[in-house]
């Protein structure tokens, strides 16, 4: 499966989250681990080249940031995936984008300003590709959000 | 409320920062400001809980997470908090959400679980499903990523 020995798994359970805000972040991480911080940066290197880490940064709480965000799903038959995906995935604020098996076999995020824009979107969406009845299921209440995955 | 520096600084990060010994001083430059006032802004967003999570995102596929299903159940509304809480507390749960029935799509409580392969996820909603007394639940594995990327909040024109 993966080539990732005992330093690489401490690295990867320690850098998901609270990643230092310090001068030398890579320092710090390396503090915390008893590592040098050449060691760390050397380890990062070749874990997102292996495409273990997709990439480093900060995760936002949309709303917070004056957006609004939902799941959608829709029914589309076998031969108009391709199209409906393009028609779909065309907007930038469409961040995750599945085919999963189910009667709604397409389901997709939304973020944008606000939820009659979405709303005019799936519109849009609808016509352009025939695809009726696409549902709009934006979360009411968070229970759990994490993505931080022991190693 | 946001300044338009701190949306400049959240497009700045939000992208993959460099492994360098000093990331956040090339990110300051780029910025046209200095890494103590970057620092000083980035330690703000993540006290008012701007930013949810600072790190590295890893693709679950090569880390020993082979499989990952949505699960969606169909809980009494009387129900809902403490079966939400009970489901957010296993694990394997990363999101647990709720969401208002649809038409057709009966059901309001939605989890993503992450497990090795397919036979864990099922194993995983199951004991959920006993814990909870949730009966009608549809598992919903992911078949093909249409796509996937991280959202792109203020572009500032010279992105990517």
């Amino acid at each position: 499966m993966l080539s990732i020995d005992e330093i690489d798994r401490m690295i990867l359970n320690r850098i998901q989250s609270d990643f230092p805000i310090t001068t030398r972040p890579y320092l710090s991480i390396a503090e915390n681990l008893n590592l040098s911080e050449d060691q760390v940066i050397k380890r990062l290197k070749r874990l997102k080249k292996k495409g273990i880490i997709r990439r480093i940064g900060g995760n936002f709480v949309p709303e917070k940031l004056g957006f609004v965000s939902t799941l959608c799903a829709a029914k589309v038959s076998q031969g108009k995936i391709d199209r409906f995906a393009r028609a779909v995935n065309r907007y930038p604020g469409v961040t995750h984008n599945y085919r999963r098996d189910n009667k709604y076999n397409i389901w997709f995020t939304f973020i944008a300003q606000s939820m009659d824009e979405i709303k005019n979107n799936l519109e849009n969406i609808s016509q352009e590709t025939s695809v009726k009845g696409i549902i709009n299921l934006p979360a009411t209440k968070m229970y759990k959000i994490k993505a931080h995955f022991d190693l | 409320m946001l300044t338009e520096l701190d949306k400049r600084i959240i497009a700045s990060i939000q992208g993959d920062i460099p492994v360098t010994e000093r990331p956040y001083l090339e990110i300051a430059e780029n910025l046209g400001i200095s890494e103590e006032l970057l620092l000083k802004s980035l330690k703000n967003l993540c006290d008012k809980g701007v930013i949810r999570r600072f790190g590295a995102t890893l693709r679950h596929q090569k880390s020993g997470y082979g499989a990952n299903a949505m699960v969606a159940w169909q809980v009494d509304e009387n129900d809902i908090d403490i079966v939400g809480e009970k489901m957010a507390a296993f694990r394997a749960v990363s999101h647990c959400y709720r969401r208002n029935p649809k038409d057709d799509w009966p059901y309001n409580l939605y989890t993503m679980i992450h497990a090795k392969d397919e036979a864990s996820c099922r194993e995983i909603a199951r004991n959920i499903s006993k814990d909870t007394s949730i009966d009608n639940y549809t598992l919903l594995f992911s078949r093909e990523e249409l796509k996937k990327t991280s959202m792109k909040y203020f572009p500032t024109g010279d992105d990517d």
